[in-house]
């Protein structure tokens, strides 16, 4: 076997995936698609067989915090675990055992229950593991996000927050209809960087002869607190949300209101559990906890539906998150975020016009991913952030520039890039720079760069 | 069903029987024999219509189970009809049918052959039929997934459709890298052996030819007396390498590995080689001739054994002349056959395995109604899934080999010799008993018995329902309904689109 790595990409790492759920699944087929080996251990004879049927990996049955399991998934070779099972206790035993009995591998552990949220840094560094991911609360920061920017659809933070890329879709009539990308420079007197347009299914990297029209679905790079002044320039005026009504009250609702109470919101739960409105309304206090039926019509306008302005349906199931998103949206100047956990139609999603829709398992996963392509090429660069945008279609990444990339110092007229890339923004120390064809990459800088290309793991993937 | 996807796969199929067909070339060109030409014409036909056939490749990959059942059963027929085209072309073997015979026959390592005098043949023909042996042995669909990055789809169908076993498992995560792994053990495996027969001071053609013929559990024999004319040396090491072809290729793998402890533990293994001591006992003591030396007549029991059981089909001495004991076992342990996972055919081992186990479950639930039994096998409990798929295969190869027997028994020869030929030909082993003994052949069978054998040796070789799959009507009833839907949607479609 060691002649065979030989051969392939020297990057492909040896993963096992314990636990095949939802996000188990998601990683699997992402995984998969980059070149990895991949071994899954499920207890569920029929998961593993399902998943080993239609993706190229190996399927062990067992527990996998059982050292023979893990041994048997070929712990001695592998590169990286990561423990996603329902449970976090489990999870965190699997990568413990993992990390004493396998040799230099790296430990993911996915840690949900609120009773850890405080001490996971600590966790983390006690157990020795590289990551610990947390969908839930990942999911609630990424509502958060949107609800300070009620206007766009998604929010995507870089540079540790410094950079935000914003999508939102171009209203009838707006001032952006029609102009070109050349002429936008009139209106944004700050820096910016129209990324990625979608018009008619089709994505494509716009050139500056690129006209716009209304519904087009468009993304902009700016620095943070330029991001306001971007819709407030189109007309797209806009007060971040001041209160919250959010149905269900599950994990991530409690992470959500925890997060928007923190920011001074006004957050309403509705929970039609008797026993678990007692336990939120022991942990937030300041939350009004409402115990009925958040399905029900009458009881949504009871509670002021009509007047909310944002609206936040959290439970367990896609379709009842789906249909109270549907039933709010006729609602006119209310803001709804959609947490979509299982449901796979993409197209049929797409094509309901949800407005914002957050997917817990992408963004796991696209958190792990760029953990594992900053570990497969780590000479030159590290990815920090890696975000898929349209279907996987584009992605936006984020480089750490180190010392000896071959980029460094060159400006960038001078490189030889590939085609269907933009190096969008540099980040220097905090400062945003949108780079022109003199600048240059430096050491030390994060480079944002988006493409259409996939699997980009180091900056030097920009050249020819 | 994806009708694109499978020609892709079968213009492959033909691209790599060209390739192999370079071998009887550069066979021909050191020999200096003209018969080289009919395979270069060959090569150049396999070529074109492999190139025609992958010409574009397909858009849509989705690729389930039904498509490479039948992916599997169409290229093992496409690979034999244009595999048998040269030896219609030289003229070796005059009639299409009895080339067809040979050729189905040395691609699904049976071995049975319709050649009354082989001594005859052209080298670079020769060297074909012990080559058809090498390469049907691992399957030319695990050579096709070793070096072809296959995109999308689950390959992993292929490699179960063609490879033998009750449960067919991967090595490492990836189907490329198991289906490489495999055939670098069974390269290695050949060379070791050919090797050894040269030390033998056998002539290296005709080591190699025996070497193929061995790795693949083939047994197309250069000389008419098969093996029995070498020296006791060479009959040692044949049978040795015939009983690790017939081991379960995982086993090797655990052994590259270093782990040593769980490649002896293999339940499979430790059962084979206990069969094949006991058959082996069995016989010596059965047939034993005071004429000849003890070594001798191990030796012969040995081989007769391995060969039989791993059904390679060589032999080294007129079996037929046994007591009648001795011959009933060797026709039991063709239907035993070699482990799974090895080249070798049968019903294998772990199905007699985990039959057995599972009839002993059955009796237990009758000791005690409200017992749980699971089966276990490997150290792992069997899913009632594999059970159940045992247990059916075991009931289509009694049917199976019921109606072939009819159908052969129309050319009115006796029970033992319909009865043997269909055996000998389904369970892939080549000699039978009586009129298809060791030292007779296949010729004297009419054009239909002979369809009827070609079709069990195909069944044989790839486990039966591939095949099945093939004669399914519904199958093709749906596919071409498919087609037509998907057909008039477009027409609507383009209809609104104007």
């Amino acid at each position: 076997m060691q002649a065979n790595t030989a051969k392939v990409k020297p990057g492909r790492l040896h993963i096992i995936i314990v636990g095949c759920g939802k996000v188990g699944h998601t990683l699997t087929e992402q995984l998969v698609r980059e070149g990895h080996d991949v071994t899954i251990v499920d207890v569920s004879e029929r998961v593993i067989r399902d998943t080993a049927e239609v993706y190229d990996v190996m399927g062990i049955r067992g527990n996998g915090a059982s050292l023979n399991v893990l041994m048997e998934a070929g712990l001695k070779e592998a590169d990286l675990i990561i423990a996603v099972t329902g449970s976090d206790e489990l999870n965190l035993l699997c990568c413990t055992i993992a990390k004493k009995a396998g040799g230099e591998l790296a430990a993911i552990a996915r840690v949900r229950n609120p009773d850890y949220a405080e001490e996971l840094p600590y966790l983390r560094q006690q157990l020795g593991l590289s990551m610990i991911i947390n969908p839930e609360l990942e999911a609630a920061r990424e509502i958060a996000r949107l609800l300070s920017r009620p206007q766009a659809l998604t929010v995507s933070a870089f540079a540790k927050g410094h950079a935000e890329l914003v999508r939102f879709k171009i209203p009838s009539g707006n001032v952006l209809c029609g102009r070109s990308i050349m002429q936008l420079d009139n209106l944004f007197r700050f820096g910016y960087l129209v990324c990625a347009v979608e018009r008619d299914g089709s994505v494509s990297i716009p050139s500056g002869s690129f006209v716009l029209h209304e519904g087009d679905d468009i993304t902009i790079l700016a620095s943070s607190h330029d991001v306001h002044c971007i819709f407030d320039s189109i007309g797209m005026r806009g007060q971040a949300v001041k209160s919250c009504m959010i149905i269900g009250g599950g994990k991530s609702s409690y992470y959500l209101a925890k997060q928007l109470l923190e920011q001074k919101l006004e957050v309403k739960i509705i929970e039609s559990n008797r026993q678990r409105c007692e336990e939120l309304s022991t942990l937030l206090p300041e939350a009004l906890v409402i115990c009925g039926d958040g399905g029900d019509e009458e009881l949504l306008k009871e509670e002021g539906i009509g007047s909310a302005e944002a609206f936040v349906p959290l439970t367990g199931l896609d379709e009842e998150n789906i249909l109270l998103t549907l039933y709010a949206k006729r609602i006119p100047g209310l803001k709804t975020i959609t947490k979509i956990n299982r449901i796979t139609f993409n197209d049929v999603i797409d094509g309901l016009e949800l407005g914002s829709v957050v997917y817990p398992k992408y963004i796991t996963s696209e958190a792990i991913i760029a953990y594992v392509r900053a570990r497969q090429n780590s000479i030159g660069s590290n990815v920090e952030t890696l975000y898929h945008m349209f279907d996987n279609r584009v992605e936006a990444i984020e480089f750490h520039v180190k010392k000896d990339a071959p980029v460094c110092g060159v400006p960038l007229m001078q490189l030889r890039k590939k085609d269907h890339l933009l190096i969008a923004c540099i980040n220097r120390g905090g400062r945003i720079i949108f780079p022109r064809g003199q600048d240059a990459i430096m050491e030390g800088d994060s480079v944002i760069i988006v493409t259409t290309h996939t699997g980009f793991g180091d900056i030097s993937d920009i050249l020819r | 069903m994806n009708t694109k996807s499978i020609t892709y796969i079968l213009g492959w199929i033909l691209k790599i029987e060209a390739a192999f067909m370079s071998l009887p070339i550069l066979t021909a060109l050191i020999y200096g024999e003209e018969q080289g030409w009919t395979f270069v014409l060959v090569m150049a036909l396999c070529l074109l219509c492999g190139a025609l056939l992958t010409g574009r490749k397909p858009k849509n990959p989705s690729f389930y189970a039904r498509e490479a059942f039948v992916a599997t059963a169409l290229g093992w027929i496409v690979m034999s009809a244009f595999g048998c085209i040269p030896f219609v072309l030289t003229g070796e073997i005059p009639r299409f049918i009895d080339a067809l015979f040979e050729t189905v026959s040395g691609f699904t390592t049976t071995g049975a052959s319709i050649m009354p005098d082989v001594e005859i043949m052209s080298h670079c023909s020769m060297i074909w039929r012990c080559f058809t042996h090498w390469i049907g042995g691992m399957g030319v669909l695990v050579f096709l997934l070793a070096v072809l990055p296959m995109v999308g789809g689950s390959n992993m169908h292929l490699m179960k459709a063609e490879s033998p076993g009750p449960s067919v498992g991967k090595l490492v995560p990836k189907v490329r890298f198991t289906a490489q792994i495999l055939y670098r053990l069974y390269i290695v495996l050949t060379v070791a052996e050919f090797v050894f027969l040269l030390l033998g001071k056998m002539d290296p053609y005709e080591a190699l030819c025996t070497a193929f013929g061995t790795a693949g559990t083939g047994g197309f024999g250069v000389k008419n007396s098969s093996i029995g004319g070498y020296s006791p040396y060479i009959q040692w090491v044949v049978t040795v390498f015939m009983i690790l072809f017939g081991v379960n290729f995982n086993v090797y793998f655990l052994l590259l590995m270093c782990k040593f402890r769980d490649a002896f533990h293999c339940e499979e293994m430790r059962w084979y080689l206990t069969v094949i001591a006991a058959a082996t006992l069995l016989i010596f003591a059965n047939a034993y001739d005071a004429a000849l030396t003890v070594e001798n007549n191990l030796r012969i029991a040995a081989f007769q054994v391995a060969s039989i059981i791993t059904t390679t089909g060589y032999s080294t001495a007129d079996f037929q002349l046994w007591p009648e004991f001795s011959k009933t076992i060797l026709v039991m342990l063709m239907f035993v056959g070699a482990c799974a996972g090895s080249t070798g055919g049968g019903l294998k081992v772990s199905r007699f395995v985990i039959a057995a186990k599972s009839l002993r479950a059955y009796l237990v639930s009758f000791l005690h109604p409200r017992a749980v039994h699971k089966v276990k096998f490997e150290g792992k409990s069997v899913e009632e899934d594999t059970l159940r798929a045992v247990q059916l295969y075991f009931v289509t190869v009694i049917f199976i080999v019921a109606a072939s027997v009819l159908l052969v028994s129309l050319d009115n020869f006796d029970l033992i010799t319909t009865f043997t030929a269909v055996t000998a030909t389904f369970n892939n082993i080549g000699p039978g008993l009586n009129g298809v003994g060791p030292t007779s052949n296949f010729a004297a069978f009419g054009d239909l018995s002979k369809c009827v054998m070609i079709f069990d040796m195909l069944a044989g070789r790839l486990e039966i329902f591939p095949l099945l799959m093939l004669l399914y009507p519904p199958l093709w009833r749906e596919s071409i309904s498919e087609s037509r839907r998907r057909k008039r949607r477009r027409a609507s479609a383009m209809g609104t689109d104007a």
